[in-house]
């Protein structure tokens, strides 16, 4: 039972020490991918037009979230702003 | 007629349940799943289909439940993999000598044990399914919030504390592989306990699989448990926003979908180079997400991974597990011992990733909420959601819901990675 308790203990160890350097290596992985890709392949950003809408919520999902929340509280609720967090 | 009474009273189940009433219990246990996946709507996709199979394996004469293969001593010759039938005796051929259940066809399998034997060694036994469900998970998994919050992924590290703590002391009363297969559970990710169960100790995957996917239901009572044990107010208002404002990120990222792809292919090269035991499940999990990540040139594969496969490896997967509960199987101390220890496992995890979060914020001018070290456990999206409602009680304006999905999913990868490193150290 000793042994048990000492094997446990060694792949306690062990286990948690692999799992953090993977996790390491992921975050740096991710960190080195997101220079390369930025160096090498960015995205060609879109041109903005000038006369673009510019409301923070489309109309479409403003009265999808008036209906939402009418339903809900039953008429007694109404949005007076709707807000991008 | 006395005769003809005698035959239908034998035909049904009716004798057997009068000489052994605790297959009521079962019965019991299998209607009380049922209406916490229905009523209580707990991981309904799940736990109905391992509650049916409870209750389908546990009538006399049914032929539904899962025999275990177990090593039989006969006077001096040790049988291996031999099946005990409901009977008691051995699954013997014609010379009299017990099978192998390995060297045994599917087809005699499913004629002279049943159907759901068959399924069982089929598709579970031979440890095909996890990872199935493993890359439907993943084609659902977006790990865009883990690519914007790289170094939270860190927690998902954390929070398998959980997983080790309980092998210590598991191990006292449990084989090590015993042990191995319930500490997993503080994985909290249903198909890595059930892959790493048939791996070290397949005769507890019923008790194990129901632990593991109940805790999992319990997310919404747990976390907040163990977060209102360990946390202070004035750590749970810390406003993740108001944090990225204070010390925004030298980071930006000029084309995520490029990134999206790479990602997966990367993930699985370093995994598989390190822990190769976990390339199964993180393979799959990563194949999975690439698919979905590649867009419309794979979205038939896509919709195929995340839909059809999925939906029913789930069903084989819950009626198997389920069936595998039979009386003889889950009646035992055994099982108090899985329930017990795996609720230890899930809290430790959870704990584990917390106190990970309150370290750094010692050494970090950028302070991290600890509900994010909290959700370093996988159980995707729902402790996320959960660590969510519970920021949004002590500032509305908190939402830390993109935050805790990085650990979150980093915590799928985590745990996949440990129970990994129990196959390797503790399998055969």
């Amino acid at each position: 039972m000793e042994g048990n308790v000492f094997e446990a203990l060694k792949l306690m160890c062990i286990g948690l020490a692999t799992v953090f350097t993977v996790l390491l290596i992921i975050i740096f992985l991710g960190k080195l991918l997101v220079r390369l890709v930025n160096k090498i392949a960015p995205e060609e950003e879109q041109p903005v037009a000038k006369n673009a809408p510019s409301a923070a919520v489309d109309a479409n999902v403003a009265n999808a979230i008036a209906l939402a929340v009418q339903q809900l509280t039953g008429g007694k609720g109404k949005v007076e702003k709707i807000e991008k967090l | 007629m006395e005769e003809i009474f005698q035959k239908i009273y034998d035909m049904t189940a009716l004798g057997a349940l009068i000489d052994q009433p605790q297959f009521l219990i079962m019965y019991a246990l299998a209607f009380l799943l049922l209406y916490l996946g229905i009523k209580k709507e707990f991981e309904p996709l799940l736990l109905v289909p391992i509650a049916f199979g409870v209750l389908i394996a546990n009538f006399p004469g049914g032929g539904m439940g899962v025999l275990a293969a177990v090593d039989q001593q006969v006077g001096d010759v040790v049988y291996h993999n031999a099946i005990r039938l409901a009977d008691g005796s051995l699954w013997c051929n014609a010379e009299g000598i017990p099978y192998n259940i390995y060297e045994v066809g599917l087809p005699q399998i499913a004629h002279d044990l049943g159907i759901m034997n068959f399924l069982y060694y089929a598709l579970i036994k031979s440890g095909l399914l996890p990872p199935i469900i493993f890359m439907g998970v993943g084609a659902l998994t977006d790990f865009g919030p883990m690519l914007r919050n790289l170094k939270l992924a860190i927690f998902g590290a954390g929070a398998q504390f959980g997983i080790f703590a309980v092998l210590l002391v598991a191990c006292n009363f449990f084989t090590m592989q015993e042990a191995g297969s319930l500490a997993i559970i503080g994985g909290a990710d249903g198909p890595t306990a059930i892959f790493t169960t048939l791996k070290l100790a397949p005769h507890l995957l019923g008790p194990i699989a129901i632990a593991a996917y109940s805790y999992m239901a319990l997310v919404p009572v747990i976390v907040p448990l163990v977060v209102k044990l360990t946390c202070s107010k004035k750590e749970l208002s810390i406003n993740m926003k108001e944090q990225d404002k204070l010390y925004p990120s030298k980071t930006e990222f000029k084309n995520i979908r490029a990134l999206k792809i790479i990602f997966p292919i990367a993930v699985t090269t370093i995994v598989a180079i390190i822990v190769p035991d976990a390339v199964a499940l993180v393979g799959m999990l990563m194949f999975g997400n690439l698919i979905k990540e590649i867009g419309a040139n794979t979205s038939r594969i896509f919709d195929a991974a995340s839909n059809a496969i999925m939906n029913s490896a789930t069903i084989f997967l819950g009626l198997c597990v389920g069936a595998t509960m039979t009386v003889d199987a889950f009646l035992n101390w055994t099982t108090i011992g899985i329930v017990t220890g795996g609720f230890f496992a899930f809290g430790f995890s959870i704990f584990g990733g917390i106190m990970l979060v309150k370290i750094m914020n010692l050494f970090s001018k950028k302070k991290i909420n600890p509900l994010i070290g909290a959700t370093g456990l996988s159980a995707v999206p729902m402790a996320s959601r959960v660590a969510n409602d519970i920021a949004l009680k002590y500032d509305p304006r908190n939402h830390v819901l993109n935050y805790c999905m990085s650990s979150n999913v980093a915590g799928v990868i985590g745990s996949a990675v440990a129970a990994g490193i129990l196959i390797s150290f503790l399998g055969s």
